[in-house]
């Protein structure tokens, strides 16, 4: 954020003061209210801050600034002072039970009646005791995505069912400060996977991930027994027991995206480096997960919500880094980043494409649905 | 002649910066970005916040802008502080009396990388660690390294005189910064560096100006461009910690490595007992190291791989020649890569009868001698029993020893001692404490021939009463210089008791 803005408002330093200055009577939540605004959620603060003195705690034992951040849009919520964006977003979100992804005017095919389009012709059960929940991102924007991951898990031989009644997870009316909202949300998915008698769900975008294993947790305690796993880690997996081979090659040099949420925020970034170097004809050229500690997409944590510009300019940075390794593709692993990041890329002459796609394709896997803003950049 | 100009920034003064700046979110009067320039990592008296709030804040991006915003605060008398990454351990960027806060973290351009010369331009606004990112793909560094190295920023580097670890090696930000383009107090802008040349590091025309303006704490001007030293990135890497169970050999275990015309040498960091204590207490991320040991020597050499190769083999011997032991390669490795994120702050601290305390860290430095360190050693940890059983609000955090001489790592140390400070405990008479506590330490310094600080500055009561005393008869030849470049005192005013160049 800062790097974009060079505005110390925008700081984890900031963040932090401000709590102080409030209860000192210097400040209060209403002069704060945009500078709060101004964070991705990404974590990178809490790892290693890149623009302040203020920690240096790689071992992520003690700093919470995500949570910081995230209180103080509630309290901005409870005195009214949420900003306009988000405050349609989460009403339309509680309206439609999934988050308006593809706009918020009318007719949009939004929704609860459309949330299973994207799996049309894949024969996929409802329910069972493993689930792959699907973000709303992904089954309304990129579908591409949500089709390359149901059919890979299916070409392993993976038995896994779509929820029943499939709201969106909560987690980003949590990220823009709506507590209440986000538990509701959270207590009918919760409800709705016990009544069909699931054990274990797919997460397959780190957003939901990080809501599944740290808010549901803190919203049930001991009683949340759902397993959650991750879908790259998974997939890695599946590749390394042999039960999903790559065997047609894809003649193209990438480099890697660690998002937020997997690298900084659950150290997450082997598996998925693993995974491309197991597609024959790839040519990886790697960034390291801890140079990746200051790179960002600018598409979490609500910002292209309110501050689109923001994001646009964080994502032409990460592109503009890829680019430089002179290569043809930039692949993520977060659906979220992949709207921000190929939006830049098609701006930069660089395609964007999900680590699942990908697999999929070396799989031998016709995937179908749409890329979203990739599909530009494919098509050019 | 006024030494406090006014405080007040009127709508009209507001009015004409905005026409200077002319774009929209480049002129600050909101509280928040206010009150979030008030302060610095330094302890910071949290029950007068508001008294160090600028009264409006500016993100220029030229030096040009910055020229016309000094002209205006000299017309109308108002004081100027000039903020870089607003990392710094004294109060450089923390405003004393109100006024414009120029704000250079927008000046963040690479303007020209030379590689046949060997320097690279840059904006006052860059940090080092995003420089070197980009050089990196030439092959080359800049190679001020601080433990702020990700977060501090050029032109702070500039306004304190900044220490860099590796600085026995390579240099310190005195020796690295070639030459620099500054807005002096009236407005006009100059380049200074040791003769006139941009890119010229030897001269023996005129005065040698950069050096007046390095480390002048925002007093004499602000920086808006640097030129920089390029170097070639070492081929090799070597660090090695030894643990001692007596300081005194510790000490002379230094002594022996810094004396042995090892030329790739980059530093040495003597850890004291205190500082053992608290990082086995407090630190999660420290090796755990066996009971016995109670100081430690942290060395590193750069240099090309056969350098390095027969350079270590030297080195290790003389790391073990007074009973040290080499502590393996996992510190070696380990804690020498994570040097900029560790020891930076624990956020907690213990009060005497063992509880853990919110605290923040406050690193009081000094620039000594070899010789006295183990007196200056004894006598600031007494000073700091005292302080501790008397206001409870503190904790040692120990010592820190670290090469401080440019190119050749013998004769002085950046010595340090780590206080925590339970800073949300602090009312006036506790603060009144803290700048008693300072300034003790800071006598301490004076007395065995040393200077207050090393690179963190002096611009803070505790340690500016005392930057006369060190100056001795150069005190009255920087009140001159003070009042001739800056006639109406609105340079970051009320620093280092330079309110004296004012009163005829």
């Amino acid at each position: 954020m800062t790097q974009v803005t060079r505005n110390e408002n925008h700081t984890p330093t900031a963040f932090h003061a401000n709590i102080i200055a409030m209860d000192k009577d210097l400040l209060d939540i209403e002069d704060v209210a945009d500078d709060y605004v101004h964070c991705t959620q990404c974590g990178a603060c809490e790892i290693r801050c890149p623009n302040t003195l203020f920690v240096g705690d790689f071992y992520q034992a003690r700093t919470e600034t995500v949570k910081v951040v995230r209180a103080a849009r509630a309290l901005m919520v409870d005195k009214g002072l949420d900003r306009d964006g988000w405050k349609l977003w989460n009403r339309l979100t509680k309206d439609l039970k999934n988050e308006p992804v593809l706009g918020t005017g009318n007719g949009q095919p939004n929704g609860q009646d459309h949330v299973r389009d994207w799996a049309e012709g894949l024969q996929i059960p409802i329910g069972g005791e493993l689930i792959m929940f699907v973000d709303c991102e992904a089954a309304f924007y990129r579908t591409s995505n949500t089709r390359a991951t149901a059919q890979v898990l299916q070409k392993a031989g993976v038995e896994f069912g779509l929820m029943n009644e499939q709201w969106c997870c909560g987690g980003p009316a949590a990220e823009m400060g709506y507590v209440e909202q986000s538990r509701a949300f959270a207590e009918h998915n919760l409800a709705d996977w016990r009544a069909s008698g699931v054990k274990r769900v797919i997460a397959i975008e780190p957003h939901d991930y990080i809501h599944f294993t740290e808010d549901y947790p803190a919203y049930f305690g001991v009683d949340f027994d759902i397993e959650v796993v991750q879908i790259i880690e998974l997939v890695a997996e599946l590749i390394k027991n042999g039960r999903l081979k790559l065997e047609r090659p894809i003649n193209k040099t990438v480099t890697y995206h660690d998002p937020c949420r997997l690298n900084k925020r659950k150290g997450i970034h082997e598996a998925p480096r693993f995974i491309l170097n197991s597609i024959p004809g790839l040519i990886f050229k790697d960034v390291d997960h801890v140079t990746q500690w200051s790179y960002c997409s600018g598409g979490g944590g609500g910002l292209p919500i309110e501050k689109p510009e923001i994001t646009e300019a964080i994502s032409d940075v990460r592109v503009a880094r890829a680019k430089e390794l002179d290569v043809d593709m930039l692949v993520s692993a977060c659906v979220w980043s992949e709207r921000p990041l190929a939006t830049a890329g098609h701006k930069a002459g660089i395609e964007v494409a999900d680590i699942i796609e990908l697999v999929a394709e070396s799989a031998g896997i016709e995937v179908g649905g749409r890329r979203g803003a990739s599909d530009l950049e494919a098509a050019r | 002649m006024t030494t406090a100009p006014v405080m007040t920034v009127d709508a009209a003064v507001v009015a004409e910066l905005e026409a200077i700046m002319n774009e929209p979110g480049s002129v600050l009067t909101g509280v928040s970005s206010r009150a979030n320039r008030a302060r610095v990592p330094a302890p910071f008296p949290l029950h007068r916040w508001a008294e160090h709030m600028p009264a409006v804040v500016v993100l220029p991006r030229t030096a040009e802008q910055v020229s016309e915003i000094i002209k205006l605060a000299n017309r109308v008398k108002i004081p100027v502080v000039p903020r870089a990454g607003g990392t710094g351990l004294n109060d450089g960027a923390v405003p004393l009396r109100g006024g414009i806060m120029i704000d250079v973290k927008r000046m963040n351009q690479i303007h020209e990388i030379d590689l046949a010369d060997r320097t690279v331009t840059v904006g006052p606004g860059i940090n080092m660690l995003k420089l070197n990112e980009e050089l990196k793909k030439y092959g080359v560094f800049y190679p001020d390294t601080p433990a702020s190295y990700p977060c501090s920023l050029v032109g702070g580097r500039i306004a304190c005189s900044g220490w860099s670890l590796l600085g026995s090696r390579f240099g310190h930000t005195r020796d690295l910064v070639v030459s620099f383009e500054i807005v002096l107090p009236t407005g006009e802008i100059i380049r200074v560096g040791d003769g006139g040349g941009k890119k010229v590091r030897k001269s023996s025309t005129g005065y040698h100006l950069k050096q007046l303006f390095m480390g002048h704490q925002g007093t004499l001007g602000i920086v808006t461009e640097a030129t920089l030293e390029l170097v070639p990135r070492p081929e090799a890497e070597f660090a090695a910690f030894f643990a001692f169970d007596d300081f005194g050999n510790a000490h002379r275990t230094v002594y022996g490595i810094v004396t042995s015309g090892i030329a790739t040498l980059a530093g040495t960091v003597l850890f004291d007992e205190k500082k053992i204590e608290y990082l086995r207490r407090d630190d999660e991320a420290f090796i755990p190291m066996p009971p016995w040991v109670n100081s430690i020597v942290a060395t590193a050499l750069y240099g090309t791989k056969p350098e390095v190769r027969e350079a270590s083999k030297l080195l290790m011997d003389l790391g073990r020649k007074e009973g040290g032991r080499y502590t393996g390669d996992e510190m070696a490795v380990g804690d020498w890569a994570s040097r900029h994120d560790r020891y930076a702050n624990p956020l907690h601290g213990r009060l005497k009868d063992g509880t853990v305390a919110p605290m923040s860290w406050h690193c009081e430095d000094a620039s000594l001698n070899w010789t006295v360190i183990p007196k200056v050693r004894e006598e600031w940890t007494a000073i700091a029993d005292r302080y501790i059983d008397k206001y409870g609000i503190f904790d040692n955090w120990g010592i820190y020893c670290y090469t401080n001489a440019a190119y050749k790592p013998w004769g002085d140390y950046l010595a340090e001692i780590d206080i925590g400070i339970w800073e949300e405990k602090l009312d006036d008479e506790s603060w009144a404490g803290w700048v008693d506590f300072k300034s003790e330490i800071a006598k301490v310094s004076l007395k065995y021939g040393g200077s207050i600080t090393a690179c963190h500055g002096s611009t803070r009561a505790g340690d500016a009463e005392l930057v006369p005393e060190e100056m001795g008869g150069g005190w009255d030849v920087m009140l001159k210089i003070k009042r001739t470049l800056d006639p109406n005192n609105i340079m970051n005013p009320g620093k280092q008791m330079l309110d004296q160049a004012y009163e005829s």
